[in-house]
């Protein structure tokens, strides 16, 4: 867990709903799971569109891989954008496709593996996400856990360095997607492959992320190790877990 | 209120150029997508094609053959009760290629296409934008342009110059057999009259008229799609896609007529 994979320096934004992000920097290790939490409008969901250059009027820098992402051009971008698996709370399943077309669209688009090669990669995925009863079903005829489970699979299916979960598992009952759950357990153990979730209970994660970000106001008031989040007395920390609305953060 | 006039026309030209360059660079973002197209395997298209010529393409096919046959017949009839009392009865296969061929076949079957395909293409893609799918395809290192665009394309090129052949076909062969309720004229002579009128031009003409519609009506209406920022503004834009589709494609038809037959 030495290289880095992901590092933030100094990014500066400014939204036009008028949340910002002030002088943000931070690192993601090769390895290393991270969960970064904080109030609503605290900056978070301006995050990931900087990552990936959706935004591309903010000021400072992204690395990936030592690489500046700032001067990556159309392709470089589109081969970015594969490295990193990404789910959000609206899944985005693609609706005229069925499960199995789409956890096999990325294998589709991106490898040369043959369409059986493809299928038995699909199947060996949705054995492992409890998915094999609803492959040929679209996705208006899942339930919730299943679509989450459908948009995890597709996320994970070209092996990406940098899992980004924001969102997803809110309004879910930890029952349901105790099979993500795991996985991810089992994916931290590896030192090659990074997590990023964002949620807004990190209390239920303690046993899955090593290093824990809190933002507000578009600063990191927060960062340090799992052990650091259980003990802190910083006072960001303590109010948010508290659930108290008497504190420096100030909810409006 | 010289000076209200002036601040209206004086918006409404800003806004239109405005509208005109934010096309241009949606088309501008296509092109730059093309010089990746030898990186894009073509497995992932073949379905979307598929499908997109069925919905486009095979299921117009009544429609299109049911208003092929009433306005081939309405012209055929009008052709032969008119003419004659001009002295001018064999121009008859003139008359029909230049008004079912060159002119009623390609912009009738761009029509049909137009509030079928496109209003349909328009509202998926719009749909699709605000439940994120398409944010989901960019965020798997899908090219959404060459993705989206491409293979509505294809399909819409082939369906449109399949439909107009078979709505010319079906507006002469039709209409000859409605018309015999009304005047008789030999099936051989009706032939030979169409076959001495057709040139090569014509169907030059047609198939350009097919193909460039075929690319026009799915490239604005892809892009008025992905313009809704939110499920409000669908219909709108929707609208918009078909209206703007109609109005550009009525153009096209006159100046590939001018360029073919001035």
């Amino acid at each position: 867990m030495t290289r880095k994979l992901l590092e933030l320096k100094n990014i500066s934004y400014k939204a036009k709903s008028g949340i910002h992000l002030d002088n943000l920097s931070f690192d993601i290790m090769h390895g290393e799971s991270t969960l970064i939490f904080g109030p609503e409008e605290s900056g978070i969901s301006e995050l990931f569109d900087i990552i990936i250059k959706v935004t591309k009027d903010y000021e400072g820098e992204v690395f990936y891989k030592d690489k500046n992402i700032g001067q990556f051009r159309h392709q470089e971008l589109l081969e970015y954008k594969k490295d990193i698996g990404y789910v959000h709370g609206n899944y985005g399943l693609l609706s005229n496709m069925t499960v199995k077309q789409n956890i096999a669209l990325p294998l589709d688009y991106h490898t040369d593996l043959s369409e059986e090669e493809v299928e038995i990669f699909v199947e060996t995925v949705a054995v492992l996400l409890k998915l094999t009863h609803c492959l040929d079903e679209r996705p208006f005829d899942l339930t919730a856990s299943e679509i989450l489970r459908t948009a995890f699979a597709r996320s994970i299916v070209l092996d990406p360095d940098l899992l980004y979960i924001e969102h997803a598992f809110e309004n879910h009952c930890r029952m349901n997607i105790k099979v993500i759950i795991e996985f991810l357990r089992e994916r931290s153990l590896r030192n090659d492959k990074s997590l990023i979730l964002i949620n807004y209970s990190p209390e239920n994660y303690i046993d899955l992320v090593d290093k824990y970000i809190m933002l507000y106001d578009g600063r990191i008031v927060f960062q340090g190790t799992t052990e650091n989040f259980l003990s802190t007395d910083n006072p960001y920390v303590v109010q948010y877990k508290k659930n108290s609305l008497e504190g420096p953060i100030v909810i409006s | 209120m010289i000076v209200k006039l002036i601040s209206f026309f004086g918006s409404r030209t800003c806004s239109y150029g405005a509208a005109i360059a934010d096309f241009s660079s949606f088309i501008m973002s296509i092109v730059n997508s093309f010089k990746y197209l030898k990186k894009v395997r073509f497995r992932t298209y073949y379905e979307v094609i598929i499908n997109q010529t069925i919905f486009t393409g095979v299921n117009a096919l009544i429609i299109v053959a049911s208003i092929a046959l009433l306005a081939g017949g309405t012209v055929i009839i009008q052709a032969l009760t008119s003419l004659p009392k001009f002295g001018v009865e064999g121009f008859l296969g003139n008359l029909l290629v230049i008004i079912i061929a060159r002119e009623l076949g390609p912009l009738l079957t761009a029509l049909i296409v137009i509030s079928r395909s496109g209003s349909a293409i328009a509202t998926e893609i719009s749909v699709q934008k605000w439940s994120k799918e398409i944010l989901s395809m960019e965020l798997i290192g899908i090219d959404t342009r060459l993705f989206i665009v491409l293979p509505r394309v294809i399909a819409s090129v082939i369906s449109i110059c399949g439909l107009i052949i078979i709505f010319d076909i079906v507006a002469f062969l039709g209409g000859y057999l409605i018309s015999q309720t009304v005047v008789y004229i030999s099936l051989d002579q009706f032939g030979q009259t169409l076959i001495n009128a057709f040139t090569f031009k014509d169907i030059g003409a047609a198939f350009l008229k097919g193909t460039l519609f075929g690319i026009t009506i799915p490239v604005i209406c892809c892009y008025y799609g992905l313009k809704p920022v939110s499920k409000f503004e669908i219909p709108i834009y929707v609208s918009k896609a078909v209206m703007r589709t109609l109005f550009v494609t009525i153009i096209l038809n006159i100046m590939v007529s001018i360029m073919f037959y001035v």
